[in-house]
């Protein structure tokens, strides 16, 4: 390995124009993407598909001018590396939830009920989405351009088809579903050059993000072999999720006094205020200066002037799926993640209340290289429960299956709040764990023989 | 590493919300004197606050035992978990929890050590499940037990105050008093 430091200003040690750019560079603000699934049929017909999307595929962090960035990005499943012929003693390299599928995951990660498998979308779940082809630029022109050549290349390789498209997009109001602001928080991980978006968070391990680098453990993460193959690669979990927009505007309406208080119990449960604002900098009303300042946005830890929670409720979503400093059990900086939110579908039109119909939610992306550390980890222990808060049971507000008997707890002088009967307001519609190889590692898969 | 651990799968039996995990190990031939000291060590004086201070850290154990028998040739470690055993082993590599852990199965064969990747399947593969668990607290976590006990304590000692006394008496509070959540209250309160 060269020491590389790469163009783009990465540490010593990191080679950084080997890493996909899907991995690493946050959405472009406001942004335009896509989705694509695709089937192998026949693993000459994959590789060759591959070889023609190669060329198209970024690496490395974004060029000196953020406002003008696209990336195509591609990743496989375990299904899908099976199919263009990847041996089989490299695939059982591969980590456990990888190996299994979302799917197989299901009751360890909470997705029962309305969320299970049998309700997914197909082609989630079915062992037929083998490659996913992502692209996100700032705009439909840059990112039809981006992927020209993929889209020649999908249509034209018999032996490989596309199954599943998913256009996604920036809502008008630049929120998401839910009317709150998406795309803020960042970790700062160690040697990249790319600074995080919490100046007051220490750098973690780039071997947290990325395989054939030391982790927090203070090892190195379990790699796929060979080396070839997983260096520079790393675990991605895709996830369509459904948003009830108007069933959480009618629970916040029918449980609060007035606008304003509709307004606080929201930002409660999310921990920051439409605008992006944290309730931990700014508890009482939003504070779109705040919001829009990329120094002071995510400027902020929990434990000196927010322990019990008074301002951010440490039930609130962005509190529990990133603890910061706050106590909870066990050690926040072992489960930290890299995420892209997008929006699919069309916003619900200001003041509506009753479900219209329409399929709107969001793609998420979560990028780690420990799938059940970092993203099952958060969801199982995190998300679905509240036992490291103090709180048994409470699930996230926001990403709780709560199926109308959740309960959620938010800090008030002299007694707390607590809600009870809370309904789902998300149901996912499917998910796949994918990897994400580096550079060299898509070349080594393109050009297996036979 | 990865391929055992596919046919390794989680045991150890289950009483609602908890786990127990009981893992027999053997003990490294020439290391029983060693072993029983750390043990010894581990619950005298300062070690013992440490291990009260691991305990509150880890947040999850409700209770533990380290038993060395069979002739000093073999070794027991039983506890029982919130969740599962396995859940926050990676967290506690780092911390004190982790260094206990490592000062005792060190004397053990085969440990690779509390922050090695290879840990969970070597815990895996000495674990036997229990073929009786129960619990007389099923639905109580260790979180909610001593959050039970914080309340209670203050409940308690709100009742020794004359002014809780005066304010039953108060009629202004009658409102209160009359609802079934505040009876249900000061029926713990009369014994
Ligand atoms: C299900 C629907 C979800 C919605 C609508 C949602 C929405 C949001 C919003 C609005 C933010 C604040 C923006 C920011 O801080 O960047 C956020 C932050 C975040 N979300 Fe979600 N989220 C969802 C699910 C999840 C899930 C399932 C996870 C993880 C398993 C997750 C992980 C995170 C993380 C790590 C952050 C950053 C928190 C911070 O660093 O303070 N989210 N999410």
């Amino acid at each position: 390995m060269t020491a590389a430091t790469g163009l783009s200003g990465a540490g010593v040690g990191i080679e950084i124009d080997d890493i996909q750019s899907g991995a690493l560079r946050p959405r472009p603000v406001p942004y335009e993407g896509e989705f694509n699934f695709l089937r192998v049929d026949d693993r000459h017909a994959g590789r060759a598909l591959l070889r023609r999307l190669i060329p198209t595929i970024g690496g490395g962090l974004a060029g000196p001018d953020p406002s003008r960035d696209a990336w195509v990005a591609v990743a496989f499943t375990y299904q899908g590396l099976r199919a263009l012929g990847v041996p089989q003693e490299s695939l059982d390299s591969f980590s456990r939830p990888f190996r299994e599928g979302m799917a197989a995951r299901a009751d360890q990660i909470g997705d029962v009920g309305e969320s299970a498998p049998a309700n997914w979308e197909p082609p989630f779940g079915t062992g037929e989405v083998h490659i996913a082809v992502s692209a996100l630029s700032t705009d439909a022109a840059r990112l039809a351009k981006a992927l020209e050549r993929a889209r020649v290349a999908f249509h034209e390789t018999p032996g490989v088809e596309l199954i599943w498209q998913q256009e996604v997009r920036q809502l008008p109001t630049g929120r998401t579903t839910f009317g709150f602001r998406d795309g803020i928080s960042h970790p700062n991980i160690e040697g990249l050059g790319l600074p995080g978006s919490n100046p007051r968070e220490a750098p973690i391990k780039a071997g947290e993000f990325i395989l054939g680098y030391p982790c927090e453990t203070g090892g190195l993460p379990p790699m796929p072999s060979p080396d070839v193959l997983g260096r520079n690669g790393t675990y991605v979990a895709v996830r369509k999720i459904h948003t009830k927009a108007a069933a959480w505007r009618r629970y916040l309406r029918a449980n609060t006094s007035g606008a304003e208080d509709e307004a606080l119990l929201a930002a409660k449960m999310v921990g920051r205020w439409p605008s992006g604002a944290p309730l931990t900098l700014t508890p009482e009303h939003d504070d779109p200066e705040l919001a829009a300042d990329p120094h002071r946005n995510n400027d902020f830890l929990y434990r000196e002037n927010d322990e019990q929670g008074l301002r951010c409720p440490a039930g609130a979503h962005i509190r529990r799926v990133n603890p910061r400093d706050a106590a909870i059990i066990g050690d926040a900086r072992m489960h930290r993640l890299i995420r892209r939110g997008t929006t699919y579908g069309p916003p619900l039109p200001e003041g509506v209340l009753e479900d219209d119909g329409a399929d709107r939610g969001l793609v998420g992306v979560f990028i780690g290289a420990h799938l059940e550390r970092q993203f099952e980890f958060i969801k199982a222990e995190w998300v679905n429960d509240g036992n490291f808060i103090g709180y048994p049971g409470e699930q996230d507000p926001v990403a709780g299956h709560h199926n109308g008997t959740g309960s959620v707890t938010i800090p008030e002088k002299p007694v707390r709040r607590r809600l009870r009967n809370l309904p789902s307001f998300v149901a996912t519609r499917g998910g796949e764990y994918c990897f994400l190889p580096g550079l060299r590692a898509l070349r080594w898969i393109a050009e297996l023989q036979d | 590493m990865a391929a055992t651990s596919a046919q390794l799968e989680r045991k150890g039996a289950k009483d609602g919300v908890c786990t127990e995990f009981t893992v027999f190990a053997k003990i490294k031939a020439g290391h029983a004197e060693a072993l029983r000291e750390v043990l010894a060590e581990l619950t005298a004086g300062a070690a013992d606050m440490s291990a009260r201070a691991a305990l509150r850290e880890i947040g999850t154990l409700h209770d533990a035992r380290h038993v060395m028998f069979d002739n000093d040739t073999r070794f027991m470690f039983a506890s029982v978990f919130d969740g599962t055993w396995d859940t926050y082993i990676d967290d506690f590599g780092k911390t004190v929890v982790g260094e206990r852990f490592d000062m005792v199965f060190r004397h053990c064969e085969g440990f690779p050590g509390i922050a090695d990747p290879g840990i969970k399947d070597w815990f895996l593969e000495r674990q036997a499940p229990a073929g009786v668990f129960v619990s007389s607290y099923p639905d109580l976590t260790v979180q909610q037990i001593w959050k039970d006990q914080r309340v209670n304590e203050a409940f308690q000692e709100v009742l020794d105050t004359p002014e809780f006394r005066e304010a039953l008496d108060n009629p202004a509070n009658a409102a209160l008093k009359a609802t079934p959540a505040f009876q249900k209250l000061m029926k713990e309160a009369q014994a």
